[in-house]
Formats: C-alpha cells, structure tokens, sequence
C-alpha cells in the first residue's frame, strides 16, 4: 500500500477534473431538489413512485452520478484523497450560493458560518495518515 | 415532529447509511473472497440512502440537507475505526468537531 504516491502536481487534466467534479456535485443536487420539488405533496407512497418515473429530471440526476463517479475516478488516478477531497468540499459552497440565486433558499450568516465550519473541518480530517500504516510520505 | 426536524433526521440517517457502505467497498477492495458480496451491499445501502435522501428533500432545502450529508464524515469515521480497526489521530477527531459544530449551525438557522 502506497507505493506509488501519486504527486500533487496540479496539471491541467486534473485542474480540469476537480473543476468538473464540483459542478457535477453541484448540479446533481439542485437538478435532485428541483425533481423532488416536481413530486405531489401529501400523495401515496404508489402515486409519489409513478410521478417520479415520471419525471425525467430523476434520470438526469441518475446519468449526472454516473458521469461523477467516472470523473472521480479518474481524478483520484492523479491525485491523492487528501489532496482532492477537500477541494471538491467547495461544492458545499457552490451548492448553497446557487440555491440561493435560484430558488431563494435563504443563505444567513450562521449557515454561512456553518458551511465555512464544515470546509475546514472536511480539509482537516482529509489532511491525516492515508493508511495506518504509511505516516511519512508525503511530499507537499 | 415537525417535517423539517424529520427531514433532519433523514438525512443523519443518510449520513450513517453512507458510512456504512463506504466501509462495504473498503472490504470489498480488501478482502479476497466475498468481493462481490461486499459491494452488492455496499450499492444495496447507496440505494436505500438515496431513496431516503429524496425524502428527506421534500421538507429540506437542498442548502441544509447538502452541508448536513458532511455528518457521511462522522459516520465513515466511526464505523472505519469500529469495523477496519483505522486510527483516528487528534487532527482528524479536530476536524469531524468541526463539521458537527459546523452542520448544528446549518441547522440552526434552518
């Protein structure tokens, strides 16, 4: 384990993986809020699963979590968990800004708090020994 | 209860559902018989969770129910030390403080 230490050289391909990477997390949850909010309210659990077929919205949160899992996959090739995990956290960000712009969530300064809380914390729990065994190897 | 503070409960439940099928894929890459059973489970317990998040999403804003998922980091932490026997050393404890403290507030304003 942890032989090859994948560096943490930000080339282009990776840049560019991050980057999708928060867009895809951000897009997927407000497509999955936005298909939600599409539902009856207060219906059978059989009429709730008949609308959410359909509603194509739920497959385009479905194909946006494939394309995801696709793109992590491959940013992890480049770049360890630790370095690229706290990155794509911006999302929480990315996520709470454009809820705000386009569905009027309200965005306070306490869930504002709250949120920047929950970056650090994501950055400091990501930035401990990759394996239990393996403490010394990294480089940056 | 209120459907926002069920809606807050889902997503918890989310968060402990999400651990433990994280650790389901960590046995499936560390084990050599029963991989696939592992990730069967894993990918059982990923679907369950999104079925309850889409719930829980029905009463929530998605900038509550989003930022309140990070909980997932609690839960893969706990369950990693509990079942894979993994550290945990005081940053890593520093830092799931943080997003606790940090996910109170999110729900705190609601």
């Amino acid at each position: 384990m942890g032989s090859k230490n994948p560096h943490h050289g930000l080339t282009p391909g990776l840049a560019l993986g991050l980057a999708l990477a928060i867009v895809l997390d951000t897009l997927a949850q407000l497509l999955w809020k936005h298909a939600v909010a599409g539902l009856p309210e207060n219906a059978s659990i059989q009429v709730t699963l008949l609308a959410a077929l359909d509603q194509p919205w739920f497959a385009v949160v479905i194909g946006l979590f494939l394309v995801q899992l696709w793109n992590w996959l491959g940013v992890l090739k480049h770049a360890d968990l630790s370095f690229a995990q706290p990155i794509t956290s911006i999302s929480y960000l990315a996520v709470a800004v454009a809820s705000w712009w386009l569905f009027g969530e309200t965005i306070g300064p306490v869930k504002t708090t709250g949120i920047l809380f929950i970056l650090a914390g994501v950055w400091l729990t990501s930035q401990g020994p990759r394996n239990t065994r393996v403490e010394s190897e990294r480089t940056r | 209860m209120s459907s926002m503070e069920l809606g807050i409960v889902l997503v918890l439940l989310c968060a402990l559902i999400e651990g433990f099928a994280q650790v389901c894929l960590k046995k499936s890459a560390m084990l050599v018989e029963g991989r696939v059973a592992w990730i069967a489970t894993g990918i059982g317990f990923f679907c369950i969770e999104a079925l309850l998040y889409s719930i829980a999403l029905q009463w929530l804003d998605i900038s509550v129910a989003y930022p309140l998922g990070a909980a997932s980091f609690l839960a893969v932490s706990g369950f990693s030390r509990w079942l894979l026997k993994e550290s945990l050393d005081a940053r890593r404890i520093a830092g799931l403080g943080l997003i606790v403290m940090g996910c109170a507030m999110v729900v705190a304003q609601g």
